[in-house]
């Protein structure tokens, strides 16, 4: 995919993030996107976000948080953070998008769970990778995919997240291509 | 997952945006709704698959969409959402017909099984549906049959025509295999999962068309005392199959031409634009262009129908398919009566070679019926076919097609009596086309 050196795909940690989940991800992205990407945190302190009744973040909030301090450059803004998210109606997501808009944000905090894990070798890293990239392309418009190897796919369980791909299908590249073809023009 | 048309009811603004930037994220349709006023005046203007709809909000509570939405339409599932405290009236409103209830916060693996679920079970009742329409017509379909030429292009042309979604005509006598054929580009078509729905429209009346095609609302007229779906709505996903529309009336031509041009059409006393995904076959044996020429059929309709079109062959013009054919029936009413018949005789074969079938593949297909039961032996004879009589051969070099039609369907409304029904029987056609060819060729019962 050609990259267009104007934009940038910022990736912005929310608290210690482990530098090996941030490097998988950099690196994932630029393949699958092909935007290059900046690490900058953009948000330290989310307590803004806390719903003290739950003892979770709401994460909405802290996306609407994160395009108001987004820079120019910014493409796309994926945060990444240890806390538990919710949206109002739900109990808890792993990760949260706008649809066709500029921020998304991942968890580790329902990804670390390995208990009920079929597969040997899984790493919290694999899955935050699979999870990041699944959000940022609901903000290229992305929608969730039928086909269950495709990183597109919406997973109800750590193991549907273990058992895609971390590739797009087919079928969602071509979308891709199409939503960044359009960005261009 | 398919994608379905969800409307959520919720006072909270934050509840329906979150709720609705989760629900798009599945490539759903989804509306919101700030009250149960606004969602009455949405579902009026929209059909749903499934509304969202939260219990306690100010003004027509939860319960009140409920009842309401049920009342006009009971196949939208309403799945209510409710906090804790309110349990005890999601459990009244499960009883007033809500498919399921949701607590607040609910998780969201529990929200998409619920969402598939019901778009399974939906689709199911659909399906369900129209077989159980389909069953009612006692409709039979079997597989085109032919090793000629001409049903070998027509085999071909099925091939082509079928995975492109346009619009197919199908010309052809009566008792040719039209519907066959339209059955045939269904099931090689991407719609083959979906409904196939046979309209005929020369067994329907005119003035019941209307709520046949598009339905009718509960109280529509007199005897509408439930909501009822038309077939158009049955073969959404699927295919549409118009039998005979060079029978349908001019004011429906009309509404059809609507229908076909935007895909949008109302029930009966309906106010709600009802949209549906179906591809339309449609047949005739009659000569359109004609009746395009003495007025009684539109030629913008004829136009929007004739995209793609092919003849089906008469068994005249394909003699060399009657042994296949026969045998092909022979096989299965032995089967269906019980009876050990093995084989057509030489004789009995020569002289259905010789017959120039008027009612084509469907008069043969009766005649064999009626052969398997009258024979006394394993092996058909010509006795056993009564149509043979000397006098029932016709010399097609002497008449035109029309005129041999008109002398067959005279001859065996004598032998039968005018009896309409063991006419029909006989000649292979059903009682409306019967008529319409009596009033066609202007025959008179002495």
């Amino acid at each position: 995919m050609k990259i267009d050196c104007e934009y940038k795909i910022i990736i912005s940690p929310i608290g210690n993030i482990d530098a090996e989940i941030i490097g998988s991800v950099e690196k994932d992205i630029t393949g699958i996107f092909g935007f290059q990407t900046i690490l900058l945190p953009l948000i330290e302190d989310i307590s803004f976000a806390l719903d003290s009744g739950r003892n979770q973040h709401n994460s909405t909030s802290i996306l609407g948080k994160l395009e108001s301090c987004a820079p120019d450059y910014a493409l796309k803004v994926l945060a990444i953070t240890n806390v538990d998210l919710f949206i109002p109606i739900l109990t808890h997501v792993y990760g949260e998008a706008q649809l066709g808009g500029k921020t998304c944000i991942v968890s580790t905090y329902r990804l670390k769970d390995f208990t009920s894990t079929m597969r040997a070798g899984i790493s919290l890293s694999a899955r935050m990778v699979k999870e990041a990239i699944h959000e940022l392309g609901h903000t290229f418009n992305l929608l969730h995919c039928k086909d269950h190897s495709c990183i597109m796919h919406y997973c109800r369980t750590e193991n549907d997240v273990d058992r895609k791909s971390d590739q797009l299908c087919r079928y969602c590249k071509i979308l891709l291509e199409d939503d960044i073809k359009k960005l261009s023009s | 997952m398919s994608k379905a048309r969800l409307l959520i009811v919720d006072d909270e603004l934050i509840m329906r945006e979150s709720l609705a930037g989760w629900l798009l994220r599945d490539g759903h349709e989804v509306k919101t709704a700030a009250s149960g006023e606004e969602a009455l005046d949405k579902i009026k203007e929209t059909r749903f698959d499934i509304l969202l709809v939260d219990i306690k909000m100010e003004g027509i509570s939860g319960l009140e969409v409920l009842e309401t939405v049920k009342e006009s339409d009971p196949d939208v599932a309403v799945v209510m959402i409710t906090a804790y405290g309110s349990i005890q009236t999601a459990i009244e409103a499960i009883k007033k017909g809500a498919y399921d209830y949701l607590l607040k916060p609910f998780d969201p693996h529990e929200l998409g099984v619920l969402i598939e679920k019901i778009l399974e079970n939906q689709a199911q009742a659909r399906e369900n549906l129209f077989l159980r329409e389909q069953f009612k017509e006692t409709t039979r379909f079997e597989s085109l049959i032919g090793q000629s030429r001409v049903m070998q292009e027509v085999f071909e042309l099925i091939q082509n025509v079928a995975p492109v979604n346009t619009t197919v005509l199908i010309t052809g006598e009566t008792g040719t295999g039209k519907g066959l054929a339209a059955k045939a580009v269904h099931t090689h078509s991407p719609r083959c999962q979906g409904p196939f729905v046979v309209v005929n429209c020369g067994a329907i009346p005119e003035n019941l068309m209307e709520s046949e095609l598009f339905g009718y609302q509960k109280g529509a007229f007199t005897d509408a005392k439930t909501t009822k779906k038309g077939r158009l709505e049955m073969a959404h996903g699927g295919t549409l199959f118009l039998d005979e529309i060079g029978e349908i009336g001019m004011r429906m031509q009309i509404d059809l031409l609507r229908v076909l041009e935007d895909r949008i059409f109302y029930r009966v006393g309906g106010t709600q634009p009802i949209e549906a995904d179906f591809r339309v076959i449609a047949a005739t044996n009659r000569n359109l262009q004609e009746a395009i020429t003495n007025g009684i059929f539109r030629e913008d309709l004829y136009y929007r129908l004739n995209v793609v079109s092919f003849k089906m062959p008469s068994l005249r013009e394909r003699k060399e398919d009657i042994p296949l054919l026969a045998d092909h029936f022979l096989h299965r009413f032995s089967q269906e009566t019980n009876k050990q018949i093995d084989r057509i005789n030489r004789d009995a074969m020569d002289e259905m070679m010789l017959y120039d079938w008027p009612g084509n593949v469907r008069e043969l297909e009766n005649a064999i019926e009626r052969s398997v039961v009258i024979a006394k032996k394993r092996i058909i004879i010509p006795q056993d076919l009564p149509i043979f009589r000397p006098d029932a051969i016709c010399t097609p070099s002497a008449n035109t097609i029309e005129e041999i039609e008109k002398t067959h369907i005279n001859r065996m409304l004598a032998d039968n009596e005018w009896n309409i029904s063991a006419t029909a029987k006989v000649l292979g056609v059903d009682r409306s086309t019967l008529y319409s060819k009596i009033k066609r060729y202007n025959i008179n019962k002495p």
